[in-house]
This record gives C-alpha cells, structure tokens and sequence, in this order.
C-alpha cells in the first residue's frame, strides 16, 4: 500500500511540474499580453510596468524565478485584479469551488449508488430500465443546460432559490450543487448497477449462494465491494469533470470560485492567475485520483500491491 | 424490438433536418427579419419565432446542429486515428515502449484537459481548426487505453502466434488479423466519444471560446438562450431540449454497441 | 434408506428439457461419480434441486428425508445451508476477492448457526485440509493462495458446518495433475472420517477411478448406465460407456504400436529462456533452464509436467513463437536462428497446434482462408481456385468435409476446430509438429479421435511429435520418448515404457499416481 502511495506521488511530481511549465510557457508565446488592452498605454508606463512585473526578463529566468516563488506558496500578483495577489484570489475562490464540487461528489455517490443498487436488484424488470433510462438522460445533461433551467424554473418563475450570488445562508448551494451532481449521479447509477449485474454472475455469489446465506447478506457482504470497483475508477475522471463543470455552474450563478476566476483571466491573459488556479487543479485531481486508488484498494485487496 | 433502433431513428432524423431543412426555409441562419423581432412561436412565417434581432429561430437551430455535429464528428475522428494508433503501437510493442506510452497516457489522464484546451484557445486565437484538433486531443485518451488493452489480450492468442507460425509478417499480422478483431469495439467507443465532444464543443462556446460568430453552434444558442432565458425561455428550451435528446440516443446506441462487442 | 436419492428427475430451463430421467443414490460413507462429456447435464443434475442454476428441476428428489422437489426456497435455502457442503470448479473465482481466508471460513461454519468459531478451530479445520502455516492463511485475501490451496479451503469451508452430503462440481479440473491425486485423496479421507455422502461431478473418468464407488454416465441429459463402479469399468453394458472407457487414456492398457523412427530431426542445447519480472519489481524470472533434449524423424516425443514446469516455454521457444535467452536449437546439425529471424522455410518446418482449439482461429476469418494461411505466405503468386483445392485435400486429411471451408470458427465444434487447426498445421508439409496441450480442452471421446488422427498422420506423412501435456496416460498412447518437466527443468527423460515402470524423480513418480 505504502509503495502505491509513494509511485503515485513521485509521477505526480513531474506530471505538476510539465503542466505548470508547459502552461507558463504557452501564455509567455501568445501573441499579445496582458497590457494590450484596449486603451494601448504608452511606451514608457509600458515599460515601466512590464519591468515591474519582470515581464522584461528572458523566458527561462522567469520561469526559473516563477517556480522559486512557487515553491513558497506566492504565486505572484494578480495583472489584473491590480490590488490582490493571485494567492488572495484563491484563498477567496477556493473554499467555495472545494464546497461546491465536494457535496455535488457526495450527493452524486448517494443517489447513484442506491440507484444504483436499486435497479440492479430488480434486474429485468420495469422499474430497473426506467431507472436506467433516467440515469442515461442524466448524464447528457451538461450542466450549462440544466444551471440556467433551473435558475430559470426554480429562480425566475417560482421563485424559491436565490438565482446569484452566495449571500442568503446557505439555499444559494442547493441549484449549482444539483446541477453538477446530476450528470456524476447518472453515470455512477450505470457503473454501480453494472458493476453489481457482473458480480451477481460470478462463482463466488454462487458459493455464498451455496452456503444458504439469505440474498440481502449475498449483496451486501460479497456483492457490493466489487461491484463498487468501477465506480472508484470513475471518481478520478469523475473529479476532472466537476471542476469543469464548477466553470459553468459559477459563471451561471455568479459565483466567485476558482472556475470564474480562471475563464476571466484566460480571457485577460491574467498569466499568473491562470498559472495559478491550472496549477491548483491539478494538484487537486492528482490528490483525489490518489484517494480513489486507495479506495480501490480498499474494495478489492488484489490491488493493493500495485 | 421498437426501443433499441429507435434512438437511431432520432438521431438520424435529427441529421437529416438539419441538413435539409436550409434548403426548405426562406431564411438563412443569420438573416434579420426586420419586421418580426422578437416574434413568438407559431405567431406567422416564423414556426418557431425569431430572437431578439429577427432571426428565425427554426434556421438558427439547424445551423448550430450542422455545425456542432461536424465538429463533433471530425473530432471524434481525429481521437479514433490518434487513439488507435496509439494504443496499437503500444499493445502491439509492449514491453518497456508500452510501459512509456501508456505512463504519458496515464498522467494525461489526470490532467484538467479542459483547462489546457481553453489555454491553448486563449492562446492561439479561435479558429475552428483548432475546435476540431483541440477536442480530438482531449478525448483519444479513453481509446488509446481501450485499443492497447484489446490489442494486449489479442496479441497472446494463440490464433495471432499460428499466424506468427504460418510466417504472415507483423504488419499483415496488425492488418489483417488484429485490426478486424478491434474494429468493433473501435467503433463502438467511436459512437460513445461523439456525445462527449458535443458536450466539449457546447461548452466551450458557451464559454465564448469555440466556434465563433458569424457561426453558430449548440453550445452558442444555448449561452444566447440562458442570456435572455427570462424574456424568452424558448430561446433556451430548444436547443437545450434538442442537444440533450442528441446526446442521450447518441449514447444509448454507442452503449449498445459497446455492450455488444465486449 | 440412501442418504440422496434422486428418481425421474428433469430439469428445465425456459421451456427446454435439457435433462431426462435421472436417477441415482447416493450412501452415507459412500462416493457416487457422476461421469459425462461437457453437455451432458451432470452439473444441471447435481446443482438444480438445490436451487443454484437457473433450471426448474421436477421428479422426486430425496436428502435426508427432505423432498427438495416440493421444497419452497425457503426449505431449499435451509437444505443448502444444514445438510449439504458444495464445492466448485474453479478455486480462483470460487472465493470472494475482499475478504480474509479466515472471514470466509468462520461464515461457513456459522451457516448453519453454529457459534462463532474460536481461532484455534479455524486453525485446526484448514490444518485438517491439509494447509500448512494456517494461522498465516487465515488473516490472508484468496488471490495470495495457489490453485491447490484455495481449493483446500474451499473443500474446509464446505465441510465446516458438519454436512452429510458433499456435491463436488469437478473439484480437480482446473488443478495440476499432481495435486489432483492429493485432492481425490483427501476427500476420500473426510468421507471416511465423517462418513460423508459425496456426489462428485467430473468428466474424467480416469480421476475418480479407484474413488467412486458407484458410478453413473450421462450423455446429452439422460444417465447411459449405472451402478456400482468396479462392475461399470470391468463389464460395461452400453456401447457409449465402453467407448468412453476405452477412450480414456489409463496406464495400464495395452501399450500402443508405434512407428519407427529414424535420424536426428532436431536437438536443444542448453535451452534457457529469462525474462524480467512484469511492472516495477527487480529481478528476473527463469521459466526454463539448462534443457536438452533430442527429436528423431517420425518420432514422438512427450513432454510432460505440472503448469509452471516450463513444457509450453520450450514449445514455443522451439517453434519460433516464444523468447529464447539461452542455448541453441539445431535442425539437422544446422542452427536455428531464434523467433524473428527465422525464414518462411525454417519457419514451414515446425508448426504448433494449441490447447484452445476455438482461440486458435481468427474469428473473423473462414475457415478456408485460415487453412490456407501458411501456404498464402510461402507460395504467394496461386490463384484463388488453386489456394481453394490446396485447403479442400487439407480439410480431407483430417476428415473434414467440403463444406466446412465456407465456415466461421464460432459455428465449430471444439473437436472440428481441432481439425481444422492441425490442418492449418500440416497443410504447408511441416516435419515437426509442437501440440501444446492440443487435447487437454476436448471431451474425452473427441480428444481420442484427436489422438488417432494424430497417429495416422504421423505414419502417413512421416511427421515427428513434439506432445507437451501434463497426462501422462494420453502421452502414452502417442509417444515413443517422454521427457519430465519441473521447475523449467527437465528432470527425467528415456523411453516411454521404461520410465513408467521405474520412476527415478519424485516429479515423475507424483506424476504416475496421479494418473
């Protein structure tokens, strides 16, 4: 178990540093920067302000100089956002990204599972394909589509929920964390009942079978550990795919997360807010990708050697 | 049975319209109807209203279903060669090659290939080339890892080391042997990336990064939609309601194609 | 009164009758065989009226006093779990992945309500089995075991809860020859010991002679003969048992006539084959060393051993289909360049035959083109009618007809696709033939007819054998020279004869009682 931990962190390691380099080094060659705004500015405040923030210094030494500053947690000022450092702009998006894409990942696992479940036990029958059908038409529901319909439904005409912004307690999480959580629960529905279809087929049911346990204790004790297998496997890409779909839901709602953050400065060519919030998501799909190993590990002791 | 064919049936409908319906209406896609702004449904000439600057809505919608399928194709394409070809050398080689490719494989994997993709957007402007490379890259991954895991188990069968035997040289050994026996699962994995490069594209111009105007796609219609959802929540419903029906008979047939080659 | 007895039992499975008219008994104390060919329904008949297949089964079957054809699933459920112990084919699968030896055990002999076990009887119920270091096994997951040993517990895990009666699904199918003796040995102990009922499935005969005490043969769903086991093997009433007697290979039959044979065909030096450990871990793994052995033209040779031996390495490694790190390889006194670089006339020489006949054939080719291949390649420029005729007399040699030519692999019978394999095999005139387990997947009574055609190509075409198997009783009907295997050694070779008699490895000699 030791040994899988300590493989994954060191391919983590160079796979971090590929991405913030190669990131760094495809803002760097754009054509255009972050002063070329609308309103060009002249020479010499242009000047000025590129040697202040070192834009003025070769790519390698900027790069160098970048990672150093990493290293110690700075990430370096914001270019935009003139009077916050991007660290500042992530302590401030991050907790609410993290809170969004954390419950929608719990929410997901809880409907989908027992949906799951649910279907699989009922196989063949009505309400296991209605299940399934429902499950499919989850998962290609992209969440631009269904954020602005319930804001629309839920916000506009009803009236319940707030449509933006994160003040009103809590009820402002209840769209977004919906609206990323249905496509994860749809196919975590599929997986888990798949999962479960192919465990009941296998020998070791039979044994167990063969022992007179009754079938609840045949599901549960020996059936629902492998059948979890694929799910686990998914939480990875699973994880990418809400920090994706976290882009959408907080644009759609105005939400100050991360994912806003990001579309504005690639927008602005913010580079090291940009730099910033790609380095931090990765290292946050590498850390989870890593608990999903050991939960695999944990469901299937075969794993666990690697 | 009538359930199984008939998301097919959809999906090919829905192709169809949008290839013909341009030669069926009087308007172009980004014509302005100047006397019938914001038009509702039903009201006249217009079946299905036009948006706020007078465009049929009905036009605008099979323009954006061409070209997001044609995005969606292509990409899905370029994944499928790049995937196979891929996963085939490394299956094919194995041995310490495969160990690399698959390592660089693996560590894409767990990249936020989106962010990359709106990176190099940002990057190297928007042209509609690079929609389609973009998000082939994005998605080749998934088959690149299911070709080299067929063409490894493939490669241990006896039928492949009688044809060793027989002294068929290797590349007729991938060609005519290997190949066939992974076209089915090729193609059903093919069929399953076009739903996932539909929803890249929609996102991506939702974001205002894809497909540029004068164009238009799925994933346009859908951000003017949500933009003006109050006024007019038709704007929204209808390519919203069309790219979701697209998506979800899109996958059930890939599924069953999948299941039925595994 | 018997402890099991069935009469007049069938069984369904959605509206079809795949068994008829079963009926046997099995005694406390006693062992009932129940023999056939894949297909027959001996496990549809063994496993149905406990409830475990997806068959209906109807006719009176009594246990103990119970009538499991009227039982609801309820009584079924109790039947299972109080009187009777299964055990299955397949170790590998047949335990769940996720929990410890130990938890799987201490369930099993709680099943029938007994209180939880205390360590020490769990310790002493695999020790019983014969499993040493038991207190590591328990707090270990099934996938660390060798085939042998989950077998082991599983055979504990079904005794546990004290049944009466032990049904056994081809309990030694997918072990080494070797171990299957130890296996047979050992349930014949518990049934001594507790005075067990044993119903045992297998489509072997040779594995539970010398064990059965009451035999009974079944062939497509209906039971052929029975009775009790010595009057079955001496005297058999029906032509379908006494052809599968007699196609069962056993040690004491009369030995074959074979051909002569002549030169020098091919010999291995020193053959070794290393290779690194899969994945990250150091080291290397030698999976065969330091062997040498001699082929003469029209010769068969056996190589015989347990899986791991090493015998399909250096099958491969001889036909040019495998690695090989060390040694050399002569044909004729002439050196045979290892795997890639060998030329389509080297390569003509030898051809292999393998274990899973369907496997063997390209699924999406006919079986025309596959006959074909070798030939494709050696002599490209023929013509369609040409290559046609040239696969059509193939096909004849090995007793196929015509129209299996326009065929795909899956609508073949494992025995037709056999054929069809070794007329891939032979169809460029090769010298050496290498089988690889070539009848091990096959019915007993296809495997023979295998085994026939084998001989009389040998004397028809002059072709020498390379048999690799791990059943010494078939190698004998086939081979002049046996070569013994283990640990990627040989470790014993001489005339087929002679080494049967006189064993001097202990390889050898477990090996021989197996059989």
């Amino acid at each position: 178990m030791l040994a899988l931990i300590t493989r994954r962190l060191m391919t983590a390691i160079p796979t971090l540093l590929v991405i913030i380099l190669g990131s760094f080094f495809l803002m760097r060659l754009a054509p255009g920067g972050p002063f070329d705004g609308e309103r060009p500015l002249d020479p010499e405040t242009r000047a000025a302000l590129q040697k202040a923030y070192g834009l003025d210094q070769p790519l390698w030494e900027q790069a160098w100089l970048y990672l150093s500053r990493l290293v110690q947690g700075d990430f370096g000022p914001s270019l935009v956002y003139r009077d916050f450092t991007v660290s500042e702009l992530i302590a401030q998006g991050l907790p609410i990204s993290l809170t969004l894409g954390g419950l929608a990942i719990v929410l997901a696992l809880m409907i989908g599972v027992t949906a799951g479940l649910f279907a699989a036990v009922r196989a063949g029958k009505t309400a296991d394909q209605t299940i399934m059908m429902a499950a499919t038409v989850a998962t290609a529901l992209p969440t631009f589509v269904t954020g602005p319909a319930l804001a629309l439904f839920f916000g506009l005409w009803l009236g319940l929920l707030p449509v933006s912004g994160t003040d009103e307690g809590l009820s402002w999480l209840i769209m977004p964390v919906v609206a990323l959580a249905l496509p994860v629960s749809g196919a975590i529905a599929k997986l888990t009942r798949a999962g479960l279809a192919t465990v009941l087929k296998q020998d070791h049911i039979r044994t167990a079978r063969a022992r007179g346990l009754s079938e609840t204790k045949i599901l549960f004790k020996h059936g629902l550990r492998p059948a979890l297998v694929p799910v686990a496997s998914y939480l990875g890409p699973a994880a990418a795919g809400l920090l994706t779909g976290a882009v959408v839901v907080e644009t759609v709602f105005g939400l100050p997360g991360l994912g806003r953050y990001f579309v504005q400065g690639a927008l602005n060519r913010d580079y090291p807010l940009v730099l910033g919030v790609v380095t931090l998501y990765a290292a946050l799909i590498i850390l989870f990708n890593l608990f999903a190993d050991l939960v695999y590990g944990w469901l299937d002791p075969r794993m666990r050697e690697g | 049975m009538l359930k199984p064919r008939f998301p097919l049936v959809v999906v090919l409908a829905i192709i169809v319209l949008a290839l013909v319906l341009p030669f069926l209406l009087p308007w172009t896609y980004d014509q302005i109807d100047w006397d019938a702004v914001r038009a509702p449904a039903f009201s006249g000439a217009h079946i299905f209203g036009t948006d706020e600057i007078g465009r049929d809505r009905l036009a605008r919608l099979a323009a954006g279903t061409r070209i997001t399928l044609m995005v969606a194709i292509a990409a899905a394409l370029v994944s499928l060669v790049v995937g196979i070809a891929w996963g085939a050398t490394a299956g094919w080689i194995g041995g310490r090659v495969d160990e690399a490719m698959m390592r660089i494989v693996d560590g894409l994997y767990a990249l936020p290939f989106m962010f990359i993709v709106i990176l190099l957007m940002v990057v190297f402007g928007r042209s509609i080339l690079l929609v389609f490379v973009g998000i082939g890259l994005v998605e080749w991954l998934t088959m690149a890892r299911v070709v080299r895991g067929q063409v490894m188990a493939l490669k241990q069968r006896p039928f492949i080391l009688a044809a060793e035997a027989a002294g068929t040289p290797s590349r007729m050994i991938m060609l005519r042997h290997i190949l066939p026996n992974i076209a089915g699962v090729a193609l059903a994995y093919l069929m399953l990336t076009v739903p996932q490069v539909v929803m890249v594209e929609s996102f991506l111009s939702f974001l205002g990064l894809g497909v540029q105007e004068p164009l238009t796609s799925l994933g346009i219609l859908v951000k003017e939609g949500a933009d003006d959802m109050d006024m007019t929540p038709l704007g929204l419903a209808l390519p919203g309601g069309l790219l979701v029906m697209l998506l979800v008979c899109l996958t059930i047939e890939g599924e069953r194609l999948r299941d039925r080659f595994s | 009164m018997s402890l099991y007895e069935i009469r007049n039992m069938a069984v369904t499975i959605a509206g079809q009758r795949l068994v008829e008219d079963v009926s046997l008994t099995v005694e406390a104390g006693q062992c009932t065989a129940l023999i056939g060919a894949s297909g027959s329904g001996k496990s549809l008949t063994c496993l149905t009226p406990f409830g475990l297949t997806r068959g209906v089964a109807m006719g009176s079957m009594v246990l103990d006093g119970i009538d499991l054809g009227s039982a609801d699933a309820a009584r079924t459920r109790e039947a299972r779990c109080r009187i009777t112990g299964f055990i299955f084919q397949q170790p590998l699968t047949a335990l769940t992945p996720h929990l410890t030896v130990g938890a799987q055990l201490q369930e099993a002999t709680m099943q029938a309500g007994a209180a939880r076990p205390s360590l020490r009887e769990l310790v002493r119920q695999l020790e019983r089995v014969g499993l040493s270091r038991a207190d590591e096994r328990l707090d270990q997951f099934p996938h660390r075991l060798s085939g042998g040993e989950r077998q082991r517990v599983m055979i504990a895990a079904a005794i546990a809860h004290d049944p009466k009666l032990l049904v056994a699904d081809e309990p030694t199918s997918a072990l080494d020859a070797s171990l299957r003796a130890e296996i047979m040995g050992l349930l014949d102990q518990l049934r001594a010991e507790k005075g067990l009922g044993l119903l045992l499935v297998s489509h072997d005969l040779a594995s539970v002679e010398g064990h059965a005490d009451q035999l009974v043969v079944m062939d497509r769903g209906r039971v052929v003969e029975r009775g009790p086991a010595s009057k079955v093997l001496s005297d058999a009433r029906e032509d379908y048992t006494r052809r599968l007697i007699a196609a069962t290979p056993r040690l004491q039959e009369v030995a074959p006539k074979l051909s002569r044979p002549g030169e020098i065909l091919l010999e291995t030096r020193g053959l070794g084959v290393t290779f690194d450990r899969p994945g990250w871990r150091r080291g290397k793994i030698q999976a065969l060393a330091d062997a040498s052995l001699i082929i003469r033209q029209r010769e068969s040779l056996a190589i015989v051993g347990g899986s791991g031996s090493g015998k399909s390495t250096i099958g491969r490694g001889i036909t040019g289909i495998g690695p090989v790190t060390e040694g050399e390889i002569l044909w004729r006194g002439t050196m045979l360049p290892e795997r890639r670089q060998r030329s389509l006339d080297m390569r003509r020489l030898i051809q292999p035959v393998f274990q899973d006949p369907v496997a063997s054939l390209d699924p999406q080719w006919r079986v025309q083109d596959i006959v074909v291949e070798p030939l494709r390649n050696l002599r490209p420029g023929l013509t369609t009618a040409e290559y046609h005729e040239m696969a059509r007399v193939a096909l004849t040699d090995v007793d196929l007809a015509e129209e299996f030519l326009a065929r795909w692999p899956a609508s073949l019978s494992g025995g037709q696709a056999q054929r069809v394999a070794i007329a891939r095999a032979i169809i460029a005139s090769p010298q050496l033939l290498v089988l690889d387990e070539a009848t091990s997947a096959l019915d007993p009574l296809v495997g023979a007819g295998i085994l026939e055609l084998l001989l009389r190509l040998q004397s028809e075409n002059g072709l020498s054998l390379l048999f690799i198997t791990h059943d010494i009783a078939a190698a004998r009907r086939l081979c002049h020279r046996i070569a013994v295997m283990e640990d990627g050694r040989i470790v014993e070779t001489g005339a087929m004869q002679e080494v049967i008699d006189d064993p001097a490895h202990p390889a050898t000699q477990k090996l021989i009682s197996a059989s």
